[in-house]
Order: structure tokens, then sequence, then C-alpha cells
């Protein structure tokens, strides 16, 4: 590792540290290394429902600073049920808790990316996208992601999905505020009725070759949907 | 905000967390944190409507955050391996936010990117960080899955996964085989990023 990446240190849920992160903190500290503190508030967790998680994503994200001094922090607002960053209520979580401090303080802000669908399904790439918009129009500095499936199963994910993360961010930076939240009111309905069987997806080896390290035409098929999908919904970023 | 005699440093919070208040972990989770915050809800009156995922009432905006600080300040935070509460004036908090990086250099070389605070209204996209998150990665596929990523013209630094076994052998917590595991980590992106001709690229 080089002074000039990242070195993770997380908080633990909610407003909780126990003393080996403070131990690996202040190793970070004394080395002068850039500092990443990670901490994902759970929505109907212990801080209970929206606004409450809101309320505790601000405190936990100015507590990075506080505590462990923080080069910049990673959030994650996930939901209880499903284990996602990309459900509407983890989403609006995010987008007020990254509001609430973009406006008041100059402190630099991260989301991380954990779907409910696997890759190479169009459920997957519409999830990516519409955190991608929630997190680019609230004014977050660093996307990093995406953990698709949840990020439980073994190479259950791939480039393809970051791909997408990056695209819609390009295509949205600076986008009016009160049309990016029609776009994202229509574009969470688009998949929010679907948890319940939403689609598995394939691993790594089965989107790509392995070798070439191309994705498969099958992968590139998905992928055009979903463009065509958010085209439709108004962006542009593709229509070149 | 009042002038203070230093900035808190991770030495005053571990000596904090061995002589703050006792406080039951069961109380902390299940009384204190979420009846505060549910406190201060009322009292800043937040209300989200799920329908408009990013705030468009200033005064929701900044009411947010004034209750997220009085949350930090009121609060503190809970030590679980001594059973007690850190606690921060209000104005050790303010200065900790007033000193908070204004930017930071990620990756070396052409690969640097100058990281600085975007606004919500910013024509500038945000570092696009890619990679498995923390999700699980087989050893074998490690570096082809990390340099996929890497080659991705639209992705600016990478998050790494977790490898699942090192040469074969499960990386138990607090085991040797754990130190191996992620110092093999960050080789293998290393090389991934190499691979893909972005040497100097953050991870």
């Amino acid at each position: 590792m080089r002074p000039s990446d990242s070195h993770e240190v997380s908080q633990l849920n909610e407003l909780k540290i126990d003393v080996g992160a403070l131990v690996v903190g202040a190793h970070y500290a004394l080395a002068g290394n850039v500092v990443m503190v990670e901490q994902m508030p759970i929505f109907g967790g212990y801080a209970g429902g929206l606004e409450e998680t809101a309320i505790i994503d601000v405190a936990t994200t100015i507590n990075s600073f506080v505590m462990l001094q923080a080069t910049w922090h990673l959030d994650g607002p996930v939901h209880v049920r499903w284990g996602i960053t990309t459900a509407r209520e983890a989403l609006a979580v995010a987008g007020h808790a990254a509001r609430a401090i973009e406006a008041n303080t100059h402190m630099i802000l991260g989301n991380q990316y954990y779907t409910l669908a696997g890759p190479c399904t169009l459920m997957c790439l519409l999830e990516t996208a519409a955190q991608a918009i929630t997190d680019t129009i609230s004014g977050r500095e660093i996307l990093s992601g995406v953990a698709a499936a949840k990020g439980v199963s073994t190479d259950m994910f791939t480039a393809m999905e970051a791909r997408m993360m990056g695209e819609v961010a390009h295509a949205v930076a600076g986008m009016d505020l009160k049309e990016a939240n029609i776009l994202l009111d229509k574009l969470v309905a688009s998949y929010e009725k679907d948890y319940k069987t939403a689609p598995k997806g394939k691993s790594f080896s089965e989107c790509y070759d392995v070798k070439a390290l191309q994705p498969t035409d099958e992968y590139l098929e998905v992928y055009n949907q979903a463009i065509d999908f958010l085209t439709g919904l108004g962006l542009t970023y593709w229509n070149k | 905000m009042r002038a203070i005699g230093k900035k808190v440093t991770m030495f005053d919070v571990y000596d904090r967390a061995k002589t703050g208040a006792k406080v039951a972990e069961n109380d902390w989770d299940y009384k204190i944190v979420p009846q505060t915050a549910t406190e201060l809800k009322t009292k800043y009156q937040i209300k989200i409507d799920k329908t408009k995922i990013i705030p468009e009432d200033e005064q929701l905006v900044n009411n947010l955050f004034q209750a997220g600080l009085e949350m930090l300040e009121r609060c503190g935070i809970y030590c679980i391996d001594t059973g007690r509460v850190i606690k921060y004036t209000r104005d050790e908090i303010l200065h900790a936010i007033e000193g908070a990086p204004r930017s930071f250099t990620y990756g070396e070389g052409k690969e640097a990117i100058l990281v600085v605070p975007r606004s919500y209204k910013d024509k500038k996209p945000p570092v696009i960080q890619g990679g498995p998150t923390g999700s699980p990665c087989s050893e074998e596929l490690f570096i082809p899955i990390h340099q996929s990523y890497a080659q991705e013209p639209v992705v600016d630094t990478i998050v790494d996964g977790v490898l699942q076994t090192i040469m074969g052998k499960d990386p138990v917590p607090n085991s040797p085989w754990e130190i191996m595991a992620v110092r093999s980590e960050a080789l293998f992106v290393r090389d991934a990023q190499c691979r893909a001709g972005r040497s100097g690229m953050g991870l």
C-alpha cells in the first residue's frame, strides 16, 4: 500500500467503536496515510425509521472526522430487510445525509453499492443507476462499487456494474435536482416491486471471457437494454 | 465556535473510552440511540418524503445537519470493549469539521486524481471507485477480475474484493493466514492495475 492509497477503518452500528479500530486509526494517522472511514447505518435497525437513520448517518459521518481523522467518509445506508443500499429508503437516507453535509461542510463523502439482483441482469444495472443518480446529485465525491447480489456470493460481480455506476454519474452530473428526483422516483419504482423475485444473476466467469477479459455478448445485450431504459427516462449520455 | 486547546486525537479518544460514563450496551442500542434520534427528529421537524429521494427543501437540509450534529454531541460514541461512552464538546466537533481535509491526491503519476469537494449542482462527475467492494473473491480469479475493473476507462480507482482462500487456506481471522491474505489482496490489485497499464492507480 502507498500513502496515497485509501487506508480503511470502520465504525460500528450505531454510533459505536471498538479499541481495535482506534489502534488501526492511530497507525494510519501517525503514518500520514489517506484514511477512509467506513460505516453503513441500518434503516430499520437500532436507529429505527427513515428520519432517525438519516440523523444517525449525519452524526456517524461527522464522527469519522472527529474520532478517526478521516480523509474521507465511506457511507452505505442499508435496508434491514433486503440488505441492499439501492432500496428507496436506503437511497433517501443517503441522499438526505449527503445533502445535509454537503450544504454545511466541505467534508469529502463516498457511498458504496450493494444491489439485490446479480450481474448480467437489467434489475442490477437499474439499481446501480438509481444509486449513482442519488449520490451524484446529492453532492458526493466518490462512488464505490458494485457489490452485486448483496455482496455475499463468491465472484458474483463484474466490471460492467462499475461501468454503469460511472457512466450514469457522468450522465447526470449537473442535472437539475427536481428533474433528478422525478427520474429517480420512476427508476426506483421500476425495480422495487421485484425484490422477492430478484434475479440471482451470473458469476464473473459466466459473464466474461476470463482470458480475454471481455464481457459476453449476452451481458452487452443486457447492458444495452439498461441504456435504452435510461435513455427512455431522459438521459442523453449515450445519444452519440 | 470557541477556541479549544487542541484537536481531538485517537489518543484522547482512547483515554475517554477508559474514563467515560459506564453504560450497558443494550441500553445504548435500544434506548439511548433510538430515543435521542426520535427526540431530535421532533425538535428539528425532520420529515422525509420518499418520493423526493434527494431533499429539495433547504430548511430540511440544514435542520438535518443540526440534528446530526446534536446527536453526536449529546450521545457521543459507545466503546464496546470498555462499555463506556466517549464524549466530545460541541467546539471539538466543530473544529474537527473545520479541520477536515479540503482535498487529497488519490493514486500516483498520470493516474493520480485530486479529490475535491463537490456541490450537488456540480457538473464535474464524482470519482469512480470500481471493484467488488469487499465481496468474496476466489483466489484463482482475483487478478483477472480486478484487471477487468482497472481496464474500464470510466473507473478511476479500485476497491477490492476479499480473498476467500490464500494458497488454498482459509484466512481465518487472527491467524497468520489472515495477514497473508490481506497483504496478497493489495499486491494482487497492484498487479492487476499494472496489467491494465495503470500502475499509478489508487487502491
